[in-house]
């Protein structure tokens, strides 16, 4: 077989192509369990805080307990190395939000409860930027979604997190799991 | 310079190897997954499976999940590295100076 430049380099850009869709689809199939799960954590979580706002702190140590145990769970598809990745990520936002809230502080209960949806949902459009649109999307519904009940149902911001923000990560990551 | 593979450098079956190759070493990529990527029909992708298969470069593997049937695909050593050398070949063909007066090169 004897190949022209052009034939060679159109070859190439057609592996580059394949590559390139075979990672991001890879990206959104990993991806799509952890949104399912946060998502569920969210309805329950945001949905207690709103019944039980006085212990909001105990509801969300637990929940995020349930949640790292389980993300880590759902990492194994990911190979080993994910799930060491998946635990310095972890341990970094967490970091950065204790961080972010000691500098800030006093904040109350619903600005807390915002801040961590806004951020994560800044970290799915960057991972978008080079994983795939769909991260953007999500991000970018996340972000409206937050923002939306924060300045428009301030009295019922929990539940609105609860049932539409919820709901949507739970969406999301089906839609990740679709081809 | 290494020779060209035939059998790899059909569009589809470049696709497929590609695909196959972005995974991990002991990944496998589901046919209707594969089928998405790669924008083939069921009958045309099977085709070019059966015949990469003959070749040894990747591997069917047929399960079920519950009840329902899976079928996957994955790289043997000898298609990962068959490919690497297809892909060297190609680069070879580009990093080659062209003949004077010759604007493309090669012959096809």
């Amino acid at each position: 077989m004897e190949l022209s430049p052009q034939e060679a380099a159109s070859a190439l850009r057609d592996i580059e192509t394949a590559q390139q869709r075979s990672a991001t689809l890879r990206s959104y199939t990993l991806s799509s369990p952890h949104l399912v799960l946060w998502g569920l954590l969210w309805v329950v979580g945001y949905g207690l805080t709103d019944l039980f706002p006085q212990h909001g702190r105990a509801i969300w140590a637990a929940i995020i307990a349930i949640g790292l145990v389980a993300g880590f769970a759902a990492t194994r598809q990911g190979g080993r190395r994910a799930g060491w990745r998946y635990g310095a990520v972890a341990l970094t936002m967490i970091g950065f939000f204790f961080a972010i809230f000691a500098v800030m502080s006093p904040v109350n209960g619903r600005q807390i409860a915002a801040v961590i949806p806004l951020a994560l949902a800044a970290a799915y459009i960057l991972l978008g930027i080079s994983r795939g649109p769909r991260f953007i999307v999500t991000g970018v519904v996340i972000a409206a979604l937050t923002l939306a009940g924060f300045f428009l149902l301030e009295q019922h911001f929990f539940l609105w997190m609860a049932g539409v923000g919820g709901a949507a990560l739970i969406l999301a990551g089906l839609w990740l799991r679709r081809v | 310079m290494s020779r060209g593979d035939d059998i790899i450098h059909q569009q589809t079956r470049l696709q497929i190897m590609a695909t196959l190759r972005a995974l991990r070493e002991d990944e496998a990529i589901e046919f209707t997954r594969l089928k998405a990527i790669v924008q083939a029909t069921d009958g045309n992708l099977g085709a070019h499976i059966a015949t990469l298969e003959g070749a040894g470069y990747i591997n069917v593997i047929k399960d079920f999940v519950g009840k329902r049937p899976r079928t996957r695909v994955a790289l043997t050593r000898n298609g990962r590295n068959a490919f690497a050398r297809h892909v060297d070949y190609l680069r070879a063909i580009l990093d080659r100076p062209a003949a004077p007066g010759q604007k493309d090169g090669g012959i096809s």
